[in-house]
């Protein structure tokens, strides 16, 4: 499947940065190449081993594909003052997101990485 | 009658707890209460960049391992880190604490409950012999010994041998494996900063046929009081998947997809095939 992409980001990023807050390898995750995701909020999944966005994203020819965004574990996210409520179903988001090598609709994001459509920033502890 | 002998029971099993608690001197145990963050980056030697920055003394059969796992994780897969399909860290690895743990200590056993992955390790401090027979576990057998150094007059250092491991295991997520005979010895040395009460140290030596010789590093855990716990369940919603030698990823709506690129689907020669 190719990739549906709001927009591509500069490629000048931390090679490791998702690799820090992950406890298994993330290397099927490609963060050399990340992409930024405009989209709708499906489901947010406050679990563990990690956490998940399902972002329903418009591509290019108006589909809509929906894609399973790996994301901290409750256990990061709660301490920067995160709960299941955050983001509810329907919110609109851009996102940065490092995706799966192989070009199928999934990825990986950090907290710090993610933001409302409208430009206001997602609640933190302070 | 039958509450007399009900009163009868309780005022024995009070007896003995009260002889327990007797027998427990708070006061000759350091105070490691609270919580002990280590934090990311999650990495074996937290002195030392990750992968072959760790510069890990493997032997030349192991570094090769090593280095194939490396290229398997820069192709999408997940080389020789067990973990992503839930298998616990094991130790020494558990000791990389991705999420905080809290340490109680009793007369005869010292326990260690690590949040990340609900890991639990006993160390013996009873004066035990190793046992015979035993199983084999990811979080081995340990036996520890209380120590008063320079005779302050309280135990400050805690020595922990230990053995019996199960694998497969690595050390980090970069996947620097450990041998598959599992006859690892993980030797540590549990203590306080002298400065600061607020740091845990412990040095870790792994002892391990992958190894060339004895590899010793240094975790430095800082306290949090007053900490917030949250439960880690790793089979919750893990949708990493592991079929023949391939790991997959499930996608939003349930179905495989691919992690490398190029992937092959798995071997479907179990199911009906459609006929051509």
């Amino acid at each position: 499947m190719r990739l549906q992409l709001a927009a591509l980001v500069s490629c000048a990023f931390v090679a490791t940065s998702g690799a820090v807050l992950a406890h298994h390898s993330f290397a099927m995750f490609d963060q050399e190449n990340p992409v930024e995701l405009e989209g709708v909020v499906q489901e947010f999944k406050f679990t563990s081993p990690h956490s998940y966005i399902l972002l329903e994203v418009k591509g290019e020819e108006g589909n809509t594909a929906v894609w399973n965004l790996e994301g901290p574990a409750p256990s990061l996210l709660a301490r920067d003052g995160w709960s299941s409520q955050t983001l509810k179903p329907k919110d609109e988001v851009i996102i940065t997101i490092d995706p799966l090598r192989s070009g199928a609709p999934g990825g990986s994001w950090q907290s710090r990485k993610i933001k409302f459509r409208n430009g206001q920033p997602i609640a933190v502890a302070p | 009658m039958r509450y007399r002998s009900l009163i009868v029971s309780v005022a024995a099993a009070l007896c003995t707890v009260a002889a327990s608690a007797q027998a427990f001197d708070e006061s000759k145990y350091p105070d490691w209460t609270g919580q002990w963050k280590l934090g990311p980056p999650t990495k074996w030697d937290p002195s030392k960049p990750p992968g072959r920055g760790q510069q890990a003394p493997l032997t030349p059969e192991y570094q090769a391992i090593f280095e194939d796992n490396l290229a398997d994780q820069a192709a999408g897969g997940q080389g020789t880190d067990p973990t992503y399909i839930c298998i616990p860290d094991g130790m020494p690895r558990a000791m990389n604490v991705v999420f905080p743990m809290e340490i109680v200590i009793l007369p005869n056993t010292t326990y260690i409950m690590i949040e990340y992955l609900s890991m639990l390790r006993r160390i013996y401090t009873d004066g035990r012999d190793w046992p015979k027979g035993l199983e084999p576990s990811f979080m081995g057998y340990s036996i520890g010994k209380w120590i008063d150094e320079g005779a302050t007059g309280q135990y400050n250092l805690l020595e922990v041998e230990t053995r019996n491991m199960k694998g497969p295991r690595s050390f980090d997520p970069s996947g620097i494996p450990l041998h598959k005979d599992n006859q690892t010895v993980v030797l540590e040395r549990i203590y306080l900063d002298k400065a600061d009460s607020n740091i845990l140290r412990d040095d870790i030596t792994t002892i391990d046929h992958a190894l060339t010789r004895p590899w010793t590093v240094t975790k430095n855990y800082r306290r949090v009081r007053n900490p917030i716990w949250i439960e880690s369940i790793c089979s919750e919603a893990n949708p990493h998947v592991r079929i023949g030698k391939e790991n997959y990823m499930m996608s939003a709506d349930g179905y495989l997809m691919p992690a490398k690129k190029d992937q092959p689907p798995p071997d479907l020669r179990y199911f009906n095939q459609p006929k051509k």
